[in-house]
């Protein structure tokens, strides 16, 4: 007993620092980071969301950076919904989007007074993909889209499998040849893999009227999904017949080993290039978003000029720099006078 | 060693005897598979070495000390570096040898000189060792509900000491069963002889156990270490950032509650660019991490040859 009692002493006496300094370090600390904390609201930006606009928020916080040193600054790309989570949750102050915020989103923010600006920086075309060496597909409509990669096709081994679910759309590139179809293409994850939905099969559904996927649409789920871009490259350029979509500057990154089909969405076949993007004439772009807590720029003068500088011409730039499609001047005219007039986005744009 | 070498001779002698002159094929086969086995391993390895070195080995000719100095971008490879990884990852490590390693000593040692052999005991034992087996990823998520959410006031959320606490508490169970494993590898006889002089067991624990089962405690420590330097999940989910970094002249103090990023981070996403020039940039940063878990390795068996004994 005596032993035990003895031994019971010793822990306490080995636990009693311990707990001493917890209780010591805790308070200090929390106030300490109270402090640095109401420090940061006046010079730190954060910046979260999709990893494809985040090379051009990087581009400009570079730029930035160089002019405004002292000003504390983390770009990160998780991706378009992720970013938006913390966004509305009020961890970040501006959020990359390759996508328009949906209305969930929205009231989200809402639910914690969150007011977003909407801002378009730049327009990324998604490129359909075939490997180089493919030498029977070129142009491809939405109706073969939806027979090769819709939720239809799940299943088809080959490209010829789908020819008859193809010619039930009269799409327009069929028959296929007898050539084993492999998809590689961004997974869900991905604002890419969100974007296609959006762009190629809710147009298609609605134009057709299939009402069993009017609520919800997907790609068919039996692919090899990657949210690297650079693995989906590899996967489809290491097989003739394969089948990918990547976003433009992926395609232009890789142009030696990849082959851009063209794309008819009614009005015949346009090829990929800057300028039939730009114009929306190539039916499968979309526009790159960043959105701006309004409640941080009043409390942030850090926000505002970033923001500022984002749109200057020098700013702007960068989205062709790292290799996304600039926009046309009557858009950029558009973007510049909404951030000026601060215009608060409350309900989902139908874009 | 020589009573085994002997007896090896002996059961050598005893299957000649058995067998004749003929030879032993199947063990002869056996052989050259265990043979064939370690060359495939050590081939994978230099397969990797050859591919990760011819890769980045340019970026350093070229650059040089400016690529370790650089800060991190995801757009301008020419300036791009790996200081800001350098540092994060040196900054975790520190956080991690503050919290890791006096939590797990204590624990074990515990564990292997206070706890009796109960089955409450056992069961935290053995506890302990599945913990030690969980995928980092659950880490992550772990870290990202406590240190992210919970303890937010604490840490400042998204922050370098978050993930710094994330990292130890990952690698508390390894230190843990290590410290446990040199403790236990100490004789009885020294306690014995401790007590035999009228030492109490704090003393026989201070001034016997530890000395002696320090040089292991080090070793397993070190080791946890570069684990922990190497880990890019749990990072990636408690928020360390892949884009881009400007602390804005902050101290280190800080910078502690404040963005970071770390080396395995920084490969990850330079790995996903498209551009030709970050895949050498990457490479080149695999190299420096390479390096660094080295040197943390060397130095675990430094110290462990340099202060081992054997009983």
């Amino acid at each position: 007993m005596i032993q035990m009692s003895s031994r019971f002493r010793r822990i306490a006496i080995l636990a009693l620092p311990i707990a001493l300094l917890t209780a010591a370090c805790a308070p200090e600390q929390t106030e300490a980071t109270s402090a640095t904390g109401g420090e940061n609201v006046s010079g730190a930006i954060a910046i979260s969301g999709s990893s494809t606009v985040e090379p051009i928020s990087v581009a400009v916080a570079e730029k930035f950076n160089a002019q405004n040193p002292d000003v504390e600054i983390s770009v990160q790309g998780p991706g378009t919904s992720d970013g938006f989570e913390l966004f509305c949750n009020g961890e970040t102050d501006i959020s990359d989007a390759s996508r328009a915020i949906k209305q969930e989103e929205i009231n989200a923010c809402k639910e914690n007074g969150i007011e977003p600006i909407e801002l378009t920086v730049g327009i990324d075309g998604l490129s359909v993909v075939t490997s180089s060496e493919n030498d029977f597909a070129s142009c491809l409509s939405f109706g073969d889209l939806w027979a090769l990669l819709g939720p239809e096709a799940e299943g088809f081994e080959s490209w010829s499998d789908a020819n008859q679910l193809a010619q039930k759309y009269d799409a327009q590139g069929a028959p296929y040849p007898d050539e084993p179809l492999v998809i590689t293409a961004p997974g869900e994850e991905s604002g890419t893999y969100g974007s296609f939905i959006e762009l190629v099969f809710e147009p298609f559904v609605e134009e057709q009227g299939l009402k069993e996927y009017e609520e919800e649409v997907a790609p068919r789920p039996d692919y090899q999904a990657s949210g690297n871009d650079n693995v989906i490259v590899e996967g489809v350029s290491g097989t003739p017949s394969s089948l990918g979509w990547v976003g433009y500057a992926f395609y232009k990154a890789n142009e030696d080993q990849l082959k851009a089909l063209e794309i008819d969405g009614g009005q015949g076949c346009v090829s990929p290039t800057p300028e039939t993007i730009a114009s929306f004439e190539y039916p499968i772009s979309r526009p790159l978003f960043i959105y701006v807590n309004k409640q941080k720029l009043q409390e942030n003068p850090a926000v505002q000029a970033f923001v500022d500088f984002y749109l200057s011409d020098e700013g702007i730039a960068s989205a062709e720099e790292v290799g996304y499609i600039p926009l046309e001047e009557s858009e950029l005219e558009a973007t510049r006078s909404t951030w000026e007039s601060g215009e608060v986005i409350t309900e989902e744009t139908g874009s | 060693m020589a009573s085994r070498a002997g007896s090896l001779t002996a059961s050598d002698l005893v299957a000649a005897s058995l067998h004749g002159r003929k030879r032993d094929i199947g063990g002869g086969i056996f052989q050259a598979l265990l043979i064939l086995a370690l060359f495939v391993s050590l081939l994978v390895l230099l397969v990797l070495l050859y591919d990760v070195i011819s890769g980045g080995i340019s970026v350093f000719s070229e650059r040089g000390a400016d690529f370790l100095r650089g800060r991190l971008s995801i757009v301008t490879a020419a300036t791009a570096g790996v200081g800001q990884g350098i540092f994060g990852t040196l900054l975790l490590t520190v956080i991690v040898v503050l919290v890791a390693f006096p939590l797990g000593i204590a624990a074990a040692i515990y564990l292997e000189e206070f706890a009796e052999d109960t089955r409450f005991n056992r069961f935290i034992n053995v506890n302990i060792r599945n913990l030690a087996g969980v995928p980092s990823i659950v880490y992550g998520l772990l870290g990202l509900a406590i240190f992210v959410k919970l303890l937010a006031e604490f840490t400042g959320g998204r922050t370098a000491l978050a993930g710094g606490l994330t990292l130890a508490v990952l690698v508390l169970p390894i230190v843990i069963i290590t410290s446990a494993e040199a403790l236990r590898a100490v004789p009885h006889s020294i306690r014995e002889a401790g007590y035999g002089v009228g030492a109490t067991r704090w003393e026989v624990i201070r001034s016997h156990v530890l000395p002696s089962a320090a040089p292991g405690i080090l070793t397993g420590t070190v080791l946890s270490l570069s684990r922990a330097i190497g880990e890019t999940a749990p990072l990636l989910l408690v928020g360390a950032v892949t884009g881009f970094l400007a602390s804005g002249g902050a101290s280190l103090y800080e910078q502690l509650y404040g963005g970071y990023t770390a080396l395995p981070v920084v490969i990850f996403r330079w790995a996903s660019l498209p551009s030709q020039d970050f895949r050498a940039l990457t490479s080149a940063a695999i190299i420096v991490l390479l390096a660094l878990t080295l040197t943390a390795n060397a130095l675990a068996i430094i110290l462990r040859n340099r202060y081992e004994r054997k009983w």
